[in-house]
């Protein structure tokens, strides 16, 4: 059943069943993923996805509901479900549908030539990556894997009031992770990168010596003295660490009491240095978007501006809640969540100082390069962090030896009061991006006798 | 769920191209969720998923396809695409499937959409009372009850055609304690692997309080101190450092690889002599429990390591082909769009002979890790982490002032051969455990343990 066919059928049958207003969200993807072990396919992975959420107002209240079979014996479900759900919901008004901006930016481009990318092709750079890392170094021990995938997403969202948006996108993207040994020393490193428009535009060789360099040059680390260290977080480490907690300034935690923000617009709240934008209109990044997922258009703006809170991030439940206009940041993280709030492209604006730059100024001090845990090692409440990491220690200027089997602990609130240098190296690939960012001091967690 | 006749043309359509083995997993799911926060119902979900994954295997190679449409004519056409990723001669198969019928040891006696919305929303407001009524220190809660109802069938070209239903729900209470601009949380995730039965007897009240009174601890707790301590591991949730000290290590496509530690260890000491530890997926009801493994095998009580020395791995149908050793019932995955590989279940230390006082009172000076949150490892080089979430610092062998915001770090065989003390208290915790075949639910369990030393991160400085 096509989706067309399945929405006016799916309204029609809403519309008996008494509800007010009803939407649509519709969500697939279609991905080929395959990987390579040993100069030979080792998985072939197929990938067709896609489904319906459904919400509709029943006697003013919101209720959801999604399926993943597009048929019509899923609109009875949806229905039923919706309705007994908006049933039990006891807050009143708080959600309604929308009929539109009045007007949005451009589409996102779509890439023909990704869509038809033939799967030999995404075979042979698997293997080339896999091949020129083991020809780079040979303390690489085995690849553990090499891929590439691709893939297809498509949005469409459509509503009883007029709304109706759709969008589509094509990406591939090309990667590998690999062990390193020298003697009793074992490490492991990995390396991506995607595009969004041509497949002439990734480079295996660089994928893969980026990859074994990372590797490689973690071995032979050992453990560090407990205490108070300088801190430069490479771009993906703060990315790591600060983006995790950067949901502090969606209205929807602040709404619930899940963060010390509240009542803070206006007061700066980290040093004069800090400035964070979310640009969902930023050309050529995989996070491109004119609308948000109510159908929102989305626009440039500063959420802190030289350490003064400006903006929370909204949807427009929570905008309304606050008596302002939504910010276009409305989320979902897929067809089957409620809509939510978040970043599209959310960045630290950089300084101009380069890494090398940063580590050549730092007399002792620690690179990080690899965070682990920050699955639970982060407190998002209260803002703190301890955090498994491996890095390397710097000593007049220059790096001296790999580190790893310590902690590093902190607040991220405390952290944006004390960052000294802020680099010149943001790498748009997700939602939430930094650069390399130097602290001056951090509680550093180690032991030089653990083996 | 699907006729003999069509899997059987699915599963020939597989084979067409030389595969050697083609699987059918077909999964249809029903889950609803709904959300109370400061005891006002939110949000309400409710949705089902469907569809079907086909495997095909020749030799060590594998091919996954999936696809929600199950339309005879969509199967055959996924099928054939999936084969076209295999350029071999056909092998001739006789397909002859006999349905199996699998001894339910996992009883589902309230089925999750035989209870009102209104009856959850009632649990979920007398857990929010509870936490709330606790101490005027406590200001926000948010609490969260999910329940899914799971039917599987797998088909194979070795004959397998059998079925399994799954139920499972979980409520989640998260609470907010305040004092001026301090704020800390805790949160609790009791859960069944059964029908709603398990939501009648629980002690919501009791759960509710204790997260409203760590809440409280945490907030006037000390920052951890930083540097290496004797440490002492409750029972029950504790077992993270096991499951990623260890478990994760254990695994077939970590070891076959030899991306593990543990890889070609068998028979040698990895962990102290007083530890022993299984993963057994047939505990009745328990939260990692399951009648088959997404496989379709029985699942099994394995030993792991039994008085230090490594005795067994967690092996999937791929995994046992690689290391030319048979399947342990551990082929796991989070749904039909995974192909499964090898997981842990319910995996613990066994109990030993010490009771929790005197584990207390021969430590001098150490730190207690009460609570847990979650953990990660790279099994290759077995540098794990997990983090304490409620602590206390031992002091001339007593439980002395709390302390919060430690992450706890070392490397695999190296902290199993540090356990110098095990407990005869064994509990067990559940968890979600996230790898490459999604997120599925585990138990992780141990009595109390105590490590030797282990480096503990936190903000505080030498204690």
């Amino acid at each position: 059943m096509n989706i067309q066919d399945f929405q006016t059928e799916l309204f029609a049958a809403g519309e008996k069943a008494g509800f007010e207003e009803m939407e649509l969200f519709y969500s697939s993807s279609k991905a080929v993923s395959i990987a390579v072990y040993h100069q030979e396919i080792d998985d072939y992975t197929i990938m067709e996805e896609g489904g319906v959420s459904f919400r509709g107002l029943f006697k003013g209240k919101m209720g959801y509901a999604y399926a993943e079979r597009i048929a019509a014996d899923s609109i009875p479900l949806l229905l039923e479900e919706a309705l007994n759900n908006a049933e039990v919901i006891e807050v009143d008004g708080g959600e309604d549908l929308f009929e539109g901006s009045p007007e949005y930016a451009e589409p996102r481009p779509f890439s023909v030539e990704l869509e038809h990318l033939d799967p030999e092709k995404m075979i042979q750079a698997a293997m080339d990556l896999e091949r020129i890392a083991y020809e780079t170094d040979e303390r690489v021990a085995f690849v553990q894997y090499s891929y590439a995938s691709k893939g297809v997403n498509e949005t469409l969202i459509a509503n009883t009031k007029g709304l109706l948006c759709h969008s589509k996108s094509a990406f591939t993207s090309l990667g590998l992770y690999l062990t390193a040994q020298d003697g009793e020393s074992t490490a492991t490193g990995g390396e991506s990168d995607f595009t969004i428009q041509s497949f002439a535009d990734l480079d295996s060789r660089k994928i893969a010596e980026k990859a074994v360099h990372e590797a490689v040059s973690k071995l032979h680390a050992s453990s560090i003295a407990t205490g108070t260290y300088p801190i430069i977080f490479r771009y993906d480490t703060a990315t790591e660490l600060i983006g995790s907690l950067l949901g502090q300034l969606s209205a929807e935690s602040v709404q619930q009491g899940y963060t010390k923000l509240k009542g803070k617009l206006n007061e700066q709240i980290v040093g004069e240095n800090i400035s964070f934008v979310d640009d969902p209109l930023m050309k050529d990044t995989i996070t491109y978007a004119p609308f948000d997922s109510e159908g929102f258009a989305t626009r440039k703006k500063d959420l802190i501006r030289n350490g003064k809170l400006i903006s929370f991030m909204h949807n427009r439940k929570t905008a309304k809640k606050d008596g302002v206009e939504s910010t276009g940041n409305a989320v979902k993280g897929g067809f089957r969540s409620p809509v939510g709030v978040g970043p599209y492209n959310l960045y630290l604006e950089p300084g101009d100082s380069s890494l090398n730059d940063m580590i050549a100024n730092t007399d002792k001090g620690i690179l990080i390069v690899e965070l682990q845990g920050t699955n639970a090692g982060i407190n998002f409440t209260a803002g703190d962090f301890s955090l498994a990491a491996i890095g390397f220690l710097i000593e007049n200027g220059t790096i001296t030896r790999t580190i790893d089997q310590f902690t590093v602990a902190g607040n991220v609130f405390d952290l944006l009061n004390d960052v000294s240098v802020i680099g010149n190296d943001l790498r748009f690939r997700s939602a939430i991006t930094l650069p390399s960012i130097k602290v001056n001091g951090l509680q550093v967690s180690g032991s030089q006798t653990l083996e | 769920m699907i006729q003999k006749s069509v899997a059987e043309n699915v599963i020939q359509a597989a084979l067409e191209t030389g595969g050697d083995f083609a699987e059918l997993f077909i999964e249809d799911k029903r889950n609803s969720t709904i959300s109370m926060i400061g005891g006002v119902v939110e949000r309400a979900l409710a949705g089902r998923d469907y569809g079907v994954g086909i495997r095909i295997l020749k030799g060590e190679y594998s091919v996954y396809a999936f696809t929600s449409d199950d339309s005879e004519e969509n199967l055959l056409q996924v099928a054939r695409s999936a084969a076209q990723a295999i350029h071999s001669n056909p092998i001739d198969l006789t397909l002859n499937f006999q349905k199996k019928i699998i001894e339910n040891k996992h009883h589902i006696r309230v089925l999750p959409n035989s209870v009102s919305k209104k009856q959850k929303v009632e649990w979920l407001r007398r857990a929010h009372s509870a936490a709330m009524a606790y101490d005027p220190v406590i200001a926000q809660t948010t609490a969260t009850f999910i329940d899914t109802l799971k039917d599987i069938c797998i088909v194979n070209s070795e004959g397998l055609f059998v079925e399994d239903r799954r139920a499972y729900n979980r409520m989640g209470i998260s609470v907010i304690a305040e004092s001026g601009n301090n704020r800390e949380s805790a949160d609790f995730g009791p859960g069944s692997f059964g029908g709603l039965e398990f939501m009648e007897q629980l002690d919501i009240e009791g759960i509710a309080k204790e997260a409203a009174r760590s809440a409280k601890t945490i907030l006037f707790a000390d920052h951890a101190p930083s540097g290496n301590f004797p440490v002492v591991i409750d029972n029950e949730f504790g077992g993270v450092i096991f499951h990623e000290a260890c478990g994760h290590g254990l695994e077939s496509h970590a070891v076959a690889r030899k991306a593990s530690i543990f890889a070609d260890k068998l028979g040698e000491y990895v962990a102290s002599p007083i530890v022993t530890a299984y993963d057994d997926g047939t505990i009745p009801n328990a939260w990692g429990s399951l009648n088959i493994d997404d496989e379709g095998m029985a699942t099994q009580r394995n030993l792991l390591i039994e008085n230090g020395i490594l005795k067994g791995y967690l092996i999937d149908k791929l995994g046992g082909r690689k290391m030319n050793m048979d399947p342990t019932g551990s082929g796991r995955r989070e749904s039909y769009k995974y192909a499964p590989t090898s997981r842990m279940n319910n995996t613990f230390i066994a109990p030993g002979e010490s009771t929790p006082e005197e584990i207390i009172a021969n430590t001098e000076l150490g730190v207690f890790a009460k609570y847990m949150d979650g953990g990660s490892v790279n099994p290759t080089t077995s540098d794990y982490n997990f983090s304490v979430s409620e602590g206390y610092m031992i002091r001339n062998g007593k439980i002395a002032e709390p302390i919060k915001g430690a992450a706890i770090i070392g490397k695999g065989i190296d902290t199993l051969k540090k356990i110098d003390m095990v407990g005869n208290n064994l509990g067990l915790g559940v968890g979600m455990c996230g790898a490459s075949s999604g997120t599925v639910p585990v138990t992780v369990g141990q009595p109390m343990i105590r490590v030797s030393e282990l480096t503990i991160g936190g903000r505080g400085g030498n204690s």
